[in-house]
């Protein structure tokens, strides 16, 4: 469990897929990992195009495997599809179901509407969304950092009784929190404003984010530090130029992740952002269902526009993500 | 004293004061925010809820006459109803067959993809697809189950009507005794990615050698499975399975969208988070209750913490 950073992803996998496709080349009939003594001498002549295809092309039990796996992925994302058609399409076709096709017309009228939204414009949501929680990441990441380096290194009073704090944190809904929260951000005159979300939003990312940064700080050597030590770095140097540039992998999974949570947070900003110029996106979104008839052209385009901000994150990140998700339950 | 223990005694002192300062220069400023906004709530919580409140303020000191008042509750535990087995029960009991449903299908889901996966081509891109709707917001998450469950525009009751059931096609999270499991399918449907994805990264750790030794040497699918790849995500399982409780016990957006502030009709699949968003803030304020009953959840939740930090 230790070694997270050898899960294999698109990206890092490149030896991987090459075992992969040989293992699919030369064993055509069936799975498993055969692995093939390289030979002693050079081919003699190459197969021809149409055979490597054939070879390539799994048959039998494995790819069986195959349309099962591809079949059950696709089914995982059925509800995300009728999302999206549901959203491009007019509301009297959603009703008659997204997923006929006859006489289909695709329009933007719902994502219009969404933007324009007369209870919560997402024009206005998403801008608050970005607000809260571009600072409320990179502050958490930065001070969860300055938090972690010690706890992992130094031994100080009361370093178990932080220890266990930390884990009651994590354990913790956001609901225990979210009273006194209420009542400090009534008091300070911050509650319905950017920044009092942004520090709730930090103090309370602050109990994972320093148990991974910890657990990562633990697992990277001692020496590079003791030698700038030696040299006469004073502490802060050595957690400017070795620490943070050492953890620089950790620290994207971390503002990934907490990203992702925080845009997608529902609670919080349900409780603590209550004007309609200052609601975030996902609080926006159950006011779109409307009375009687639910309007889902307009609840799926407001949801699209939310979504597709951590899923692009996601995808073009999702090395980091995976990593970090790993790292984190299973340290 | 001599001279020199008495200096080498105050420069081991100043070494420490340095080290101390350092660290306190590291540490304050998250800490400080960390005990406003987390650990100070936390207290104020757990104090306030042996006392009385008057709308938001702070009054008599009452002992446990809210955590009494909180088990009589037909919202948090609906006792007739609960031995009649008959929803709605109860946030409480709901919010715990939600755990008994949704954990041990996520988790077998996840381990089941996971395997399926394992050694595909492209099988980074099917995880993908499969982990995708753990990365959207869970409010969306709420609305599309609306949505998939909706009489005329679902799709599921399009899929019951391509199979014949005409008579089973309704709007399932309103029928009170099975809107949960209707739910808890959806909730099963983000989280099966999350336990594949720890699954996936214990299963890339096993040497396929030795797979392969094994069914040389006869060891049937089975065999293989139990003594090889068992042993070796048997770890990952407790952590999937704790995280997944911890995931259920915290449920409140998903809920929110599908059923409103009061979960569902008369309450069907209100949750605990739900009842302490309406307990705090819709009137009647009940700051009290609000803070029992997310003190609740900490109490279910803290022992699966404490066993997952204590398992390095």
């Amino acid at each position: 469990m230790t070694d997270t950073h050898h899960s294999d992803d698109s990206t890092d996998a490149e030896p991987d897929t090459d075992r992969d496709s040989d293992a699919d080349t030369d064993l055509s009939t069936d799975g498993g990992r055969v692995y093939h003594e390289p030979p002693e001498t050079a081919p003699t002549a190459d197969r021809s195009p149409v055979e490597r295809v054939r070879a390539a092309v799994p048959s039998g039990p494995r790819a069986l495997r195959y349309a099962v796996a591809i079949g059950v992925a696709l089914l995982w994302l059925v509800p995300l599809i009728g999302l999206f058609m549901a959203s491009v399409r007019p509301l009297d076709q959603v009703i008659q179901g997204w997923w006929s096709f006859e006489g289909m017309t695709i329009t933007f009228e719902n994502y219009a509407r969404a933007w324009e939204f007369q209870s919560g414009p997402m024009r206005q949501a998403m801008w608050n969304t970005a607000i809260v929680t571009i600072p409320s990441v990179l502050a958490v990441t930065l001070l969860g950092t300055m938090v972690a380096y010690p706890f992992a290194r130094f031994d100080f009073p009361l370093k178990t009784a932080l220890f266990f704090l930390l884990i009651v944190v994590m354990a913790a809904p956001p609901e225990l929190v979210a009273m006194g929260n209420y009542n400090t951000l009534r008091t300070t005159g911050l509650f319905d404003t950017y920044m009092g979300l942004i520090l709730v939003h930090i103090g309370w990312g602050m109990g994972w984010v320093v148990m991974f940064l910890r657990n990562f700080l633990l697992g990277l050597p001692e020496e590079l530090e003791e030698a700038a030590r030696i040299d006469g770095a004073s502490r802060y140097q050595i957690f400017k130029s070795i620490v943070l540039p050492y953890s620089a992998p950790a620290l994207v999974s971390v503002a990934v992740i907490q990203f992702t949570w925080v845009w997608n947070s529902f609670f919080f900003p349900l409780v603590f952002m209550r004007s309609r110029e200052n609601q975030l996106a996902p609080q926006v979104l159950p006011l779109m269902k409307g009375r009687l008839q639910i309007d889902w052209g307009l609840v799926a385009a407001g949801s699209v526009l939310t979504m597709i901000v951590p899923i692009v994150l996601f995808v073009t990140l999702q090395r980091y993500y995976k990593q970090g998700m790993v790292a984190a339950v299973a340290d | 004293m001599s001279v020199e223990s008495y200096l080498e005694d105050r420069l081991d002192r100043d070494v420490d004061g340095e080290k101390l300062t350092a660290i306190l220069v590291f540490m304050l400023p998250g800490l400080t925010l960390f005990a406003i906004f987390s650990v100070g709530p936390m207290v104020y919580s757990a104090v306030g809820s042996f006392f009385t409140w008057n709308g938001f303020d702070i009054g008599q000191f009452a002992g446990f006459e809210t955590w009494v008042a909180t088990f009589q509750d037909d919202a948090i535990i609906n006792w007739s109803n609960l031995r009649a087995l008959e929803y709605p029960m109860g946030a409480l009991p709901q919010n715990l067959i939600w755990m008994l449903v949704h954990v041990p299908l996520s988790t077998l889901l996840g381990l089941g993809l996971a395997l399926l996966f394992a050694d595909l081509r492209g099988r980074s891109v099917l995880r993908s697809m499969v982990f995708l709707a753990f990365t959207t917001p869970t409010v969306v998450i709420g609305l599309v189950l609306l949505f998939v469950y909706d009489p005329q525009a679902g799709i599921f009751n399009e899929l019951l009507r391509a199979l014949g059931l005409e008579g089973q096609v309704r709007n399932w999270v309103q029928e009170p005794q099975i809107a949960i499991y209707a739910l808890i399918a959806g909730g099963v449907w983000v989280q099966t990615g999350f336990s594949m994805l720890l699954y996936s990264s214990a299963l890339a750790g096993i040497d396929p050698a030795l797979l392969e030794s094994a069914r040389v040497d006869g060891a049937g699918r089975f065999r293989r499975f139990k003594d090889i790849i068992w042993p070796l995500v048997k770890p990952v399982t407790a952590v999937v399975v704790i995280m997944s409780m911890i995931w259920v016990i915290r449920i409140f957006a998903i809920v929110y969208a599908a059923g409103g502030p009061s979960g569902g009709p008369g309450g069907v699949f209100s949750v605990l988070g739900l009842e302490v968003y309406q307990a705090a803030f819709s009137t009647p304020i009940e700051y009290s209750k609000a803070m029992v009953v997310a003190l609740i959840e900490l109490v279910i939740a803290l022992p699966m913490a404490w066993y997952i930090a204590s398992m390095d």
